[in-house]
């Protein structure tokens, strides 16, 4: 048996070491916000947070996790950045058909948890591994900038 | 006159005779050792031969498939993805491709008819059933110190597996090359066939482990510098080569550039999973070793193992002194990319997730790049092939896993994010152009191309 914290609660869950925490997220914790990809780390949709920092849940093992908080789309909204840069995708009307978004919310928040005032270039290093097939990035960029500009 | 030609010729045979020395000595792998040695029949201490004393009341075929695992039979007559033991897997060297031979025992494209004889004549002396001689891609030079009883005992195990019909691949050799009557010569110079000898001044540790990495695991074929004649030049003993693509690193006792400064605790992690924290871990042909091989090492063999690395003597290498610290966690700071912001967007997007721009993995620490030699080490050749095949092993650890960027992404962007990689988290940045990084996927290519639509 494992505990985990996750979105500032203590959760035990019954499952192998090695089981990705993207499986135990969705299938046994039932947080279905995040979403499966590519499953390689190569498309940045299955973006959590572990520890404070971005991490793609397909390749991080259960076990891995250690003591680190985590941290899903579900729970990024009490946080003071997630609920600016949520408020921020909403004004921006940042999704298409959607898919990324869990992963680029939680990306962008890690981004200005880090970096309060990114410009383009550090958007662009933070965000380029989160991919977005319909090509919202000119939006996701914008509501990061008016997400920044709230926190100033 | 006469007399000045007659003293140069003197001189020149003399060179040559000195020459031939100095490379006859280097053909022991263990002669660095000193001492005296002994046959193993008149040896009266702890058998150093066979399988450990938990395996010795084991049968035949249990014994067998220890010790063919130790000798690692496995990786090179092994196509990946294909039958284990079928063959087929290619040797591309500069003068052309051979590749290994079936060895399961299908009696018609195997070595389900060999003998006990033909079969120690194979491994001993390289020489086939139908009396062909192996290039000594095969490591016989290695196997020839190896005990006629253990080679049996592998023939045994190998002789339980399913037979697989797998026809040779044609080799393509250029000539000279292709006359395999001249392996003749080459077996005359660097392959002595003789058995393993004690050495007596040495602990049964020692020797112990002497035997698994000479006549078993047979290191040096990879980590050995080769001379001319492609026979292993042990005056340069486990300092490393470039093997198939792949950089085999020093693992000489030196502590700059070899295995000098690693704690047992590292030493003994890496050897039986392929990784040790703070030193990355196998990928390519020696994560075959170690999932093939070194994996199933029992632990005391792994200590002795360690115990015959610690000995080899220092022999500095030409790579710099490993950079243990993390990189900055910001992409601004540390070595930024400048003329080289490629290689930086190409890290941004499809490595930085894992990897971290700091190096130190927020995922695993199998993707921690700090402290690991192929990124250290400013030819990127390891940096390179990894990025083009990635990583795909099953340990008792758990997977290690990175995917294979060789067919999504250009000459150009490997070479690009292999330099910034090194430059980022290493001692020195690489400067590999897209044909460096061509070459290297030509030498480690074990399938040929398909002909475009064909």
């Amino acid at each position: 048996m494992l505990t985990l914290t996750v979105n500032g609660q203590s959760r035990q869950v019954d499952v192998p070491d090695e089981m990705p925490l993207l499986w135990v997220l969705r299938d046994h914790l039932n947080l279905v916000g995040t979403k499966y990809g590519c499953g390689i780390a190569q498309c940045g949709v299955c973006t959590v947070h572990v520890g404070g920092k971005p991490v793609r849940s397909c390749q991080l093992t259960v076990g891995d996790v250690g003591t680190r908080a985590v941290v899903t789309i579900e729970g990024i909204g009490s946080t003071p950045n997630g609920a600016k840069v949520q408020q921020a995708w909403l004004e921006a009307a940042v999704p298409q058909c959607g898919y990324c978004q869990a992963g680029q919310i939680m990306s962008a928040t890690a981004l200005l948890d880090a970096n309060p005032q990114p410009d383009d270039a550090d958007i662009d290093a933070a965000m380029a591994g989160n991919l977005c097939r319909c090509g919202t990035y000119i939006r996701i960029r914008r509501a990061i900038k008016n997400a920044a500009a709230k926190s100033a | 006159m006469k007399r000045a030609i007659g003293i140069l010729v003197l001189v020149l045979a003399v060179v040559a005779f000195g020459f031939a020395g100095w490379l006859f000595l280097a053909r022991d792998p263990m002669s660095f050792a000193g001492g005296s040695t002994v046959a193993l029949a008149d040896y009266h201490g702890t058998a150093m031969t066979g399988v450990p004393t938990q395996l010795a009341s084991a049968d035949l075929v249990k014994r067998g498939e220890y010790l063919t695992h130790a000798a690692d039979c496995q990786a090179c007559h092994t196509v990946p993805g294909g039958a284990p033991f079928a063959g087929g897997f290619a040797f591309n060297m500069p003068f052309g491709t051979i590749y290994s031979t079936n060895i399961t025992p299908d009696k018609k494209t195997g070595i389900g008819n060999y003998t006990d004889a033909q079969f120690l004549a194979a491994v001993h002396k390289g020489i086939r059933a139908d009396g062909l001689k192996l290039y000594p891609a095969m490591p016989y030079a290695s196997y020839s110190l190896m005990t006629d009883a253990d080679a049996l005992a592998i023939k045994a195990y190998l002789f339980t597996l399913a037979p697989v019909n797998a026809p040779p691949r044609p080799d393509q050799l250029s000539w000279p090359f292709n006359q395999r009557s001249l392996i003749t010569l080459w077996n005359v110079a660097f392959n002595p066939d003789e058995r393993f000898r004690p050495n007596t001044g040495q602990s049964p540790q020692w020797n112990r482990g002497a035997y698994l990495a000479e006549a078993m695991g047979h290191c040096g074929e990879c980590h050995t510098p080769r001379n001319l004649a492609y026979g292993l030049d042990n005056h340069g003993k486990f300092s490393g080569a470039l093997t198939a693509g792949w950089r085999a690193y020093n693992i000489t006792s030196d502590k700059a550039s070899g295995i000098g400064d690693w704690s047992d605790t590292d030493l003994l992690a890496y050897l039986s999973t392929g990784h040790a924290n703070g030193h990355g871990g196998a990928a390519g042909p020696m994560g075959d070793a170690a999932d093939d091989s070194l994996s199933y090492l029992l632990p005391d063999d792994t200590r002795a193992l360690m115990a015959y690395l610690r000995s080899i003597p220092a022999h500095a290498g030409d790579l710099p002194r490993t950079v243990t610290s993390a990189a900055p966690s910001s992409y601004k700071q540390g070595a930024v990319a400048g003329a080289n912001s490629r290689g930086e967007k190409i890290f941004a997007g499809a490595c930085a997730s894992c990897h971290d721009w700091s190096g130190v993995s927020p995922v695993t620490g199998f993707a921690t790049l700090t402290g690991v030699r192929a990124v250290n080490d400013p030819s990127a050749t390891n940096v390179a092939q990894t990025v083009i095949h990635g990583v795909n092993r099953k340990t008792a650890e758990g997977t290690i896993f990175m995917p294979a960027f060789g067919e999504g992404y250009s000459d150009d962007d490997i070479a690009a994010v292999a330099n910034y990689v090194t430059a980022r988290f290493g001692a020195k940045g690489a400067h590999l152009a897209a044909k460096d990084v061509a070459a290297l996927r030509e030498q480690a290519a074990q399938q040929l191309k398909e002909a475009p639509n064909g």
